[in-house]
Parts: C-alpha cells; structure tokens; sequence
C-alpha cells in the first residue's frame, strides 16, 4: 500500500510539473487551442461532476451559469466602461447569484425532474439573452470583451492565459476533493445516498443541495470569465441547448461522478471537436455516438477505462465485492431509488 | 392594446397550445407510464416536420405526407426504444442520457440531411387561405383554425381511448402500478412499445400539422422539446388534463407576454414555472411522487 501511495505522490508531481511547463515544450496549438479551452471548460465539468457524483444533481444549466459569468463581466466592463476587477467581482456575483435562485427552483426535485427543470432553466435564460437588446445584446450578444491587463500583460497571451487556467483549474479541483472531505462534503454524500435518513437525522436537505448547487454555480463561474477571456466575446450561442449537453457530455466521457475526469472529459472532448471537424463535418455525431457508447457500455467513463487497472491492483482481494458496488452508472448510486 | 388586437394575440395563444398539446401529449404519457424522459422527443418532431416535408413535396399530397411522418417517427421511435431503452429499462437516468446523446446524432444528421434551410408547407386548400370571424370581424388564417380544431380532436379521441376503453384502462393502471398490471397477465413491454411508438408518432404528425402553421428548421427540435418540458413540468407529469391546461397556460402567457414586453417574454414563463413548483412541485395535476 504504502509503495503504492508513495507512486501515487509521484505520477502526481509528475504530471503538474508536465502540465506547469507544459507551454515550454508543448506545440503553440496545443497550449493555445487544445489545454486552455479544455481547462476552462474542463471547470465547468468539473462542477457538473461535483453536482452529479457526489450530490446526485445531474444539473443542465452549468453551461448557463458559464455564460452568465461572461455576460456580467462582458456588460460591466464593455456596455458600463467598468475596469476589469468590478467586472471579475461582477460576473462572478451575478452567476453565483444565479445558480442559488435556480438552485431554490430546482433543489425540491430529485433525479430526472432535476434535470429536466435545470434543462428548461437553462433553455429559458437562452431564450431571454437572444431576445433581449437592452442588456444581453440579443442574437449578436456583446463584442469586444478584453481580459484584463496585469503590469502590461494581456491575460489572453498565450502561456499567460495556459498557466492561468491551470492554476484556476488546480486551485477548483483540490477545492473540491477538500470539500468532499469536509462535513458539509459528507454530509452532501449522504444526503444522495438517503435523504429521508438526513433528514430523519435534523440535517436541512434542501439546504445541502442548495448549497452545493450554489457553490458549483461558483466554480463554473470561474470557467465563465476564462471562457469569456478567451473569445473576447459572449453571444447567446455559448449557452444554448448544445452547448448544455456538451458539458454533459464531457463530464459522461470523463465518468459522471470523477472529479479527475472532469478535466480529462473536457481535455477528450475539445481534441474530438478540433481533429474530428478536420477529415469530418459530422464530428457533432461522432460526439454523440462516443456518448452514447460511454452511457451504455462503460459508464465509468475515460476515467473508468484508466482507473481499472490501477483498482485491479489496489484491490485484488475486494475485486468482487469492488465490482457489486460500483453501480453500472457511478449516478445510479447518487440517484438513490427513493425516486419510485 | 385593441379589441382586435387582444383577440389576434388570444388566437395565436390558442393555436400555440394547440401545438404544444400535440407533442407535449406524447412526451408525458410515455413518462407517465415508463418514467422515460424521452429528450429526443424534439428531434422527432423535427424529424417527422422533414419526412413530411419531403414526401408532400414529391408527392405533392400533404396529408400523405403528414400520414407518412407519423408512421417513420413512430417506427424511429419504437426504434430507439427497442434497441437502446429496453436493455436499460428502470434506469431513468441512464435513459435519459441515451434519448440525449439520440438527440445529438439525430440533430447533426438531420442537418446534414435536409441542411440549415427553413421548410414551409403548403396545406390542401380547404384548411389555407384566410378566413373571416363573426367576431369584430377579424381576417385569421383558416390553417390556424384547422390545428385548433385538430388538438381538440386528438385530446377528446385520447382521453376516450383513456378513459372509456379496455386498452386506455390498462394504460391508466400500468401509469399508476405497473408491477400490479403486470402480475394480473398484462404484456407490459408490449404496451410499452405500443405506447413509446404512439407518442413518436404524434410528434412526428405534429412536426407536419406544426410546421404548416410555422415553419421546420434545424433548431426547431430544441424549441419544441422546451415546450414539452415546461409543459409537463407545469401540467404534471404523465397526466393528460394537466397537459392540456399548462398547454393553454404556457402558451397564452408566452404570446400575451411577447405582445406586451416582447424582450422579457422569456423570463414570463421562466416564472410561470417558478411559481408553479412552488405551490406544487408535482405540477398541476401531477401526483406526490
């Protein structure tokens, strides 16, 4: 065991450091428009991940809360002239604010109703921004969105913005495993596993999952404002429905209820989207067909596929008992079968 | 606003609902009686609007070609449901992620199919054209009238077939027990098919009969599957009454909002639906779950 953790210290230091100087000997591209984008998105995952794992909230509108980051930086800086720090403040306010008021619609329903509710949540905010002029800038959104500038350096230069993104992904992933820990974090797990036992016990159920829901809105906005750096834009298109499943999507591939994952899904998704697109226009059904065959034979996802072996090993012995208890969707256990 | 004007808009609410009911109809039972969430729903209306599409147009007969749409959305469906639903069958969400990543491939390949262009319909001549109302004497268009008529007739037919026939009466168990229907002799995976095709097959007729009044667009599929969602979330879910007045509800608000503050329409109905789950969070209709 001990070998085992102390390899585990390793590949870990291993692959920051690999990821830290990644701009040094990685191609231009890769840095520019393989890593960042996926580190950014790969947050936005992440607090699916978080929502879906280990809340048992398979939430749609993440991606809603992502764009609603970049409209409030996007509005505070470009449509009022704010400098960039009132609209960092601002579009992480506003988003954080938003996912607490659909968290309050949405938190009183359980499993395929929380989905469904989150999905319309976030087809309805689509439907506002492209028919409002006045503040979201309707179909065209808001142009000319610039990151902010630190001691003559625009965030949006290459490595800057690589390193950036990796610190504010590493930062949003050891928040959340420390979260998982803490007892708020248990007390989270258990409310998907039985929320009538927590409930039973004088824990505030809703209030966990509203909590939850409100501090992954948090971290996806934090991707947001990334994400609205990198294209200097924000238009309606960035949330509308396809864009909500993708980060499904991303989050399925890498497996539902992996924090790791998260990252890899999203790193898995963008290298599909860019080299997919190159020898085929329809790489959206490659996507959807690597989807599907994740969601019906491997649910663990990417993170499973790599996983397996390292569990085969660590648990030999348990491998049967392992096998029984992971469900064949990491979700199914969070769903819990209170539903029928 | 006018007379003329409130009852313009009040029509066009109407004849919206009319529409959302068609394929919000098919979205509920199917959840009602499998606790499938079936997202591709949208896809198959938008599917149903272009096998129409193009069979009115060769053959030059559009009720031939809303028949034809809803058999080949009713065979797509029962498709899916073979093939991808029943092996995971009682795993909601697990289903609902398949009908999503459906819905991806169904999208991307529609579109490469039929392309981004915007299809209109030409309706038989009986049911287009303009027509005039005895009341305030407002010119409508009689196509409109015709779908008004038409959701009437599928909710009456249906909620006969629900209420006064054997099969309606095993369906109505199956939704409230579907173990219990099953242990007294009843075929349950073959009401399933039965049911899953039926409501693939009213999504597609309503790609038709919807898109006559509209349009069919890549896109349209997203637009629709909204609808059924915020209608059943509204109506209560797998209950046909409830579907019919959040219908009404839903679409009323939606095209009075659009004509009063037309760039915060969006948020009207966002709010319909607050203010729904908060008083009852199983819809309308919808039973404690």
């Amino acid at each position: 065991m001990s070998a085992l953790a102390s390899t585990r210290t390793v590949l870990t230091l291993l692959v920051v450091g690999l990821l830290a100087t990644f701009p040094l000997w990685g191609s231009a591209y890769f840095v520019g428009r393989v890593f960042s984008p996926a580190l950014f998105l790969g947050i936005a995952a992440l607090s699916l991940a978080f929502l879906a794992g280990y809340g048992g909230m398979i939430s749609l509108a993440q991606m809603t809360v992502f764009g609603l980051a970049g409209y409030g930086y996007g509005v505070l800086t470009v449509t009022h002239g704010q400098p960039w720090w009132v609209g960092v403040i601002g579009g992480l306010a506003v988003a954080t604010l938003a996912a607490f008021l659909f968290g309050l619609v949405a938190v009183r329903t359980r499993g395929i109703y929380f989905l469904m509710i989150t999905l319309a949540l976030g087809m309805v905010v689509y439907a506002l921004a492209n028919q409002n002029r006045s503040v979201f800038g309707g179909h065209t959104g808001i142009l000319g969105i610039r990151a902010p500038e630190v001691s003559g350096h625009l965030l949006t230069e290459r490595a800057l913005f690589y390193e950036l993104c990796l610190a504010v992904a590493l930062a949003s992933y050891l928040g959340v495993r420390y979260l998982l820990r803490t007892p708020f974090g248990l007390a989270l797990q258990a409310v998907r596993d039985n929320p009538r036992r927590l409930a039973a016990l004088g824990y505030h159920v809703a209030l966990h999952r509203l909590a939850a829901f409100t501090l992954a809105g948090f971290l996806a906005a934090w991707g947001g404002l990334l994400g609205v750096w990198y294209n200097g834009a924000i238009s309606p298109t960035t949330i509308d429905v396809t864009r909500l499943i993708n980060v499904l999507v991303m989050a399925v591939i890498g497996g539902l209820a992996s924090v790791e994952g998260a990252f890899l899904g999203a790193l898995a998704f963008v290298l599909v989207t860019n080299f997919a697109s190159s020898f085929t226009e329809r790489f959206n059904t490659v996507i959807g067909l690597t989807f599907l065959a994740i969601v019906l034979f491997s649910p663990e996802g990417l993170s499973g596929l790599l996983a397996r072996p390292v569990e085969l090993l660590r648990r030999q012995s348990r491998a049967r008992r392992a096998r029984d208890e992971l469900d064949e969707l990491g979700v199914q256990q969070a769903v819990g079968r209170q539903d029928e | 606003m006018t007379w003329t004007q409130f009852v313009t808009v009040t029509l066009n609410g109407l004849t919206l609902a009319a529409l959302y009911f068609l394929v919000a109809v098919g979205f509920t039972l199917i959840f009602g009686l499998m606790r499938v969430v079936n997202l591709a729903h949208g896809s198959l209306y938008l599917f149903g609007g272009y096998v129409g599409w193009t069979v009115a147009e060769r053959s030059g007969n559009w009720i031939l070609g809303a028949v034809t749409a809803a058999v080949v959305a009713a065979v797509a469906g029962l498709a899916l449901q073979q093939a991808l639903l029943r092996p995971i069958q009682g795993q909601d969400l697990r289903e609902a992620l398949v009908t999503i990543g459906v819905s991806i491939v169904a999208a991307d390949l529609m579109l490469a199919q039929w392309g981004g262009f915007t299809y209109g319909f030409s309706p038989p001549r009986a049911i287009s054209g303009g027509a005039r109302l005895p009341v305030l004497d407002i010119g409508y268009p009689r196509y409109r009238l015709f779908l008004l008529a038409f959701a009437l007739v599928v909710g009456l037919v249906l909620w006969l077939l629900l209420t006064r026939t054997r099969l309606g009466i095993t369906i109505r168990a199956a939704i409230d027990d579907r173990d219990m229907v099953s242990a007294v002799g009843v075929n349950v995976q073959r009401l399933f098919a039965l049911m899953f095709a039926f409501g693939a097959g009213l999504a597609g007729l309503a790609g038709v009969v919807g898109g006559s009044a509209f349009s069919i667009a890549s896109g349209e599929d997203a637009r629709y599957l909204l609808a059924s969602l915020i209608v059943v979330i509204i109506g209560g879910m797998g209950s046909l009454p409830g579907t019919a007045v959040a219908s009404l509800l839903v679409a009323l608000v939606e095209q009075y909002s659009l004509a009063l503050f037309p760039t915060y329409a969006a948020i009207v109905s966002f709010l319909l639906m607050v203010v729904v789950l908060a008083v009852r969070p199983q819809g309308l209709f919808g039973r404690p779950a």
